[in-house]
């Protein structure tokens, strides 16, 4: 569905003027995965070739594929995008891999170096003036690539991404730090690396454990991790520069953080797609650029407000930047108002130190290992269970949908033991085991959410 | 007094094993012999267990491993009673640190399973584990063992110490589900991926630290006796690792195919004990014999295979006797590359240091643990492939094994690129039955060998036939009747 010229714009400043509106969802502003997937499936190839498709057609400018979200099309309840001209822009930015922001840096002959694990000091790449990409896959399901490299039975979101780096899509990318993330991850960029060396590569090793030799150990690690970059890029890091960036990381941590709070307001100001839009955003963009763009974001929605919802769900689990899928599951009247995934909250919750007060490695180290949220900690599941019940009560959610993909073990045992943990709480919880990015899987999905929504009823 | 069966895995096996302790070494032999005898009327899969540990070839090797493992299982079962706590170790942890200790025994988690398996008993264990909702892409060698557990009347440990972190997030995630779930202590020794060495000085540290919880846990000191009175069995132990590992280079082999299982049995539940030493012995004598008498167990040996992780244990070990009957012989797999060192025991320190050195070095934590997961993995298959004078590579598959199914692609590259070998890769669960039937695998080995293995040590020849028919038919056709 194409709606005619400058109707786009209009629906977006109702979206802004009329807050308490229920609006129909804006398919002329999807963020473009759906297309992907729709042209992935129509043209044999590359996603490179599919990504450069959409740059000519112009991104954005069509109806979604058959991802999640098409059922909107079906007459389902909430909309997945409230529009907005600022977040109009950012959904659109954010849908593309090599978006305008990171084509306008290389452009002014900037470099980008890519990383995927949120344990990932990006501030150590800001201060040498390198643009810090997280990698995502943005729902690609084309992975015969990969599958060549990768087997079956890894994490269909790693070979999405290995897909991309293979076939071209990646190819921006200056660099890489690798992290020992998940033993999928780690398979991933060993593979990407043997077919296609990247010109740097950084092992960042980061302990499974938090006690003081580990945290001593990462310390040196990120002194490490530093000294390539500026070996490898010919930049000198300053202590002055990295002060900087750790002062501009925790001010984007705060206005992300702004963000979930306006989202998990009784009358909530983003939906759970547009705040994983403006999530991908913040990960793939200039540092200036970042905080500007959250603060317009801010800005348009202070006084907009979502009603009509059937229920507010946290949604958990393994990396998941899937907005089509979040937009699926808000489509059939689940409004994600809290998240504790990857690509969501985990990643900046923790908050910097920035009091300038001892060494910038020492604080980075303790903040991204100590406080790291993730379940590759084998030691810190009391930890994680509290932030998600936390979370929960925080966002008043009638229910919780813990998702993993299929053969990720680190997310799908957490998941197992926080079902059992928010059901001794009472929390009604869906816990979904899927393929990242198969439309294969939609029917299922929509079975299961609805089945799920049903039962926790909400307000209606 | 009430009897009744136990339901649990480990009540059940170490129930049984109790009853073969008993029995006296000659007896257990006769016994052997009278079932291996009765075995054609015996239920098929009993049959089959029989006929691969009693098989007169391996029998004495597979009755002391048989006593070995009965008081392994028998310590544990007995431990409180003895005043002992229980903990439960994984395959690649080194099991000599606990036996180190007065107050502790070690259990191994996958090697219940493996003999579960090896008893028909793995599925409905697996099945409780699935109960509680855990995904299916668990690794069954742990899950049957730990579904046990937590889903039956089955006996707990005191502890759960994890060697995984580092090696495999899938059994780290088991371990600390388990741990949580039945509320008792988990004890780490991860491995850094780092082959530097302040990777290796972490890993110390981390050794260091873990002795310091035991000792608190258990409240007992590791004496520098202790540790040596253990390590001095080890140090054996590791040199009958070595004669074992030199015989498998004759050719043809003359090393039981099983005696690849009852190698790293013996090393990841018995090492540094007397019945470990009297295991490993067994094994060497057996061999010995065999090589002087040339003796095999197929007309000819037609491949020599080398396993690149691990093997297949659900059918109840008839693997390791069929691949033996058709010639196949099994050089060891992944399990068994653990390449011990010889511990300097004069002080605490060099032997907490051995200790290190060996857990550094256990199989997973070396190859996939390492730095790279492909590279580390790749030269151990390559020199152990060359060293055996291997034939082909075959991997099992194991799909839980997320880190090796990752970098079985880049092994398969360098395999053929440095050694001409080929490498088949399979797929299959290895402790159940229910992934892919055991001969649909036996028919894929069954075509590799005879179309790839078979016929590559027919290549050059047929090359250098087809050079000379290219020259005789383009520069000097023959002369009428003559044949080329």
């Amino acid at each position: 569905m194409k709606l005619p010229k400058g109707e786009d714009k209009v629906l977006g400043k109702v979206g802004v003027k009329k807050p308490e509106a229920l609006l129909p969802r804006l398919p002329q502003k999807s963020p473009g995965i759906s297309h992907f997937e729709k042209a992935a499936s129509a043209v044999p190839g590359s996603a490179g070739r599919l990504r450069r498709i959409e740059e000519e057609d112009g991104a954005g400018d069509r109806e979604p594929g058959p991802g999640l979200g098409a059922v909107a099309e079906a007459g389902f309840i909430a909309p997945g995008w409230f529009g907005g001209e600022e977040m109009d822009e950012i959904i659109k930015q954010s849908a593309v891999i090599e978006n305008e922001h990171v084509k306008k840096w290389k452009r002014d002959g900037g470099r980008v170096v890519g990383y995927i694990c949120l344990a990932t000091p990006t501030e150590i790449m800001d201060a040498a003036g390198l643009l810090p990409y997280r990698v995502r896959a943005l729902g690609n399901s084309q992975t015969e690539m990969a599958d060549a490299r990768l087997s079956r039975f890894n994490c269909s979101f790693c070979r999405s991404c290995l897909q991309l780096g293979l076939d071209g899509t990646y190819d921006f990318l200056d660099g890489m730090i690798e992290t020992n993330g998940c033993d999928h991850l780690r398979g991933m960029i060993e593979n990407w690396h043997y077919a296609k060396p990247f010109a740097f590569l950084h092992y960042l090793k980061v302990p499974h454990l938090a006690d003081p030799s580990s945290l001593k150990y990462y310390e040196e690690d990120l002194r490490l991790y530093k000294q390539a970059i500026e070996n490898h890029f010919d930049v000198t890091i300053t202590e002055a520069e990295l002060w900087n960036q750790i002062q501009m990381e925790d001010r984007v941590r705060e206005k992300l953080k702004t963000i979930y709070e306006m989202r998990e307001r009784a009358e909530p100001a983003f939906t759970g797609a547009e705040t994983l839009s403006l999530f991908l955003m913040a990960t793939a963009a200039p540092a200036a650029i970042r905080e500007k763009l959250l603060d317009q974001a801010i800005a348009e929605r202070k006084d907009h407000k979502i009603r009509g919802y059937k229920a507010r769900l946290l949604l958990g689990g393994s990396a998941t930047d899937e907005v089509d899928f979040i937009q699926g599951i808000e489509s059939m009247g689940g409004l994600v108002v809290a998240d504790t995934l990857c690509y969501g909250s985990r990643a900046f919750w923790p908050r910097l130190n920035p009091a300038k007060a001892g060494d910038p490695l020492q604080v980075l180290a303790k903040t991204y290992l100590e406080e790291l949220l993730c379940p590759r900690m084998f030691q810190d599941f009391p930890r994680r269970r509290d932030y998600v019940l936390a979370a929960v009560e925080r966002a008043k959610a009638d229910g919780v949908i813990l998702v993993h993909n299929k053969f990720c073990d680190v997310h799908g045992v957490d998941n197992v033991a926080f079902r059992l943990a928010l059901e001794k709480k009472g929390i009604p919880v869906l816990q979904l085991e899927k393929e990242y990015g198969a439309s294969a899987d939609i029917g299922r999905m929509k079975t299961r959410v609805q089945a799920f929504l049903e039962r926790i009823g909400g307000p209606q | 007094m009430k009897l009744s069966t136990p339901t649990g895995l480990f009540n059940r096996l170490s129930l049984q094993l109790a009853l073969l302790n008993r029995l006296p070494a000659p007896v257990l032999d006769k016994a052997g012999a009278l079932l291996l005898a009765i075995s054609p009327i015996l239920p098929a899969e009993m049959a089959s267990a029989l006929g691969t540990f009693l098989a007169p070839h391996a029998r004495p090797a597979s009755l002391a491993f048989i006593k070995m493992t009965a008081k392994w299982a028998t310590d544990a079962r007995n431990a409180s009673r003895n005043g002992k706590k229980v903990l439960l170790v994984p395959f690649n942890f080194p099991c000599e640190l606990i036996h180190a200790f007065d107050s502790a025994t070690p259990l191994t988690s996958e090697v219940l399973s493996t003999l579960a398996a090896a008893v028909g008993q793995g599925e409905q264990y697996w099945d409780m584990a699935m109960g509680l909702g855990l995904p299916d892409h668990l690794c069954s060698a742990n899950t049957i063992e730990l579904g046990s557990m937590l889903g039956s009347e089955d006996f707990k440990p005191q502890a759960i110490i994890s060697a995984a972190p580092g090696g495999c997030d899938v059994n780290s995630k088991i371990h600390e589900f388990v741990a949580h779930h039945l509320g008792i202590p988990q004890f780490f020794l991860p491995k850094p991926p780092d082959d530097s060495g302040r990777g290796r000085k972490q890993y110390a540290l981390y050794l260091h630290a873990l002795i310091a919880q035991l000792e608190e846990f258990l409240g007992e000191e590791l004496t520098e006796d202790k540790l040596r009175r253990v390590l001095t069995k080890a140090n054996r132990c590791t040199e009958l690792y070595y004669e074992i590992w030199d015989l498998h280079k004759a050719v043809p082999c003359p090393v039981p195919n099983i005696f690849s299982l009852l190698l790293y049995g013996t090393r990841f539940t018995m090492w540094g004990t007397d019945e470990a030493i009297k295991t490993l012995e067994a094994m060497v004598k057996v061999c010995k014999e065999r090589l002087a008498r040339k003796a095999y167990p197929a007309e000819k040996e037609v491949a020599r295979c080398l396993w690149a992780y691990t093997s297949y244990y659900f059918d109840f070990m008839g693997f390791f006797s069929w691949m033996e009957e058709r010639g196949y012989t099994h050089l060891g797999d992944g399990l068994d590359l653990c390449f011990p060192s010889i511990v300097d025991t004069s002080s605490r320190d060099t032997m907490i240091e051995g200790i290190a050195e060996a857990a550094w070095n256990m199989p997973m934590t070396r190859q996939v643990g390492g730095e790279s997961m492909s590279r580390s993995w790749t030269e151990d298959v390559i020199y152990a492939a060359k060293e055996l004078k291997a034939d082909c590579v075959i991997y099992c598959g194991h799909h839980s094994c997320k880190q090796t199914w990752s970098v079985v692609s880049i092994l398969r590259s360098e395999l053929t690129k440095r050694t001409g070998l080929p490498l088949l890769i399979l797929q299959g669960d290895s402790w159940m039955k229910r992934m892919t039937p055991m001969s649909v695998l036996q028919q894929e080995i069954d075509e590799f060998v005879r179309n790839v293995v078979a016929k590559k040590s027919l290549k050059p020849r047929k090359l250098k036939d087809r050079r000379k028919s290219q020259l005789v038919s383009e520069d000097n056709p023959p002369a009428a009747g003559s044949s080329v």
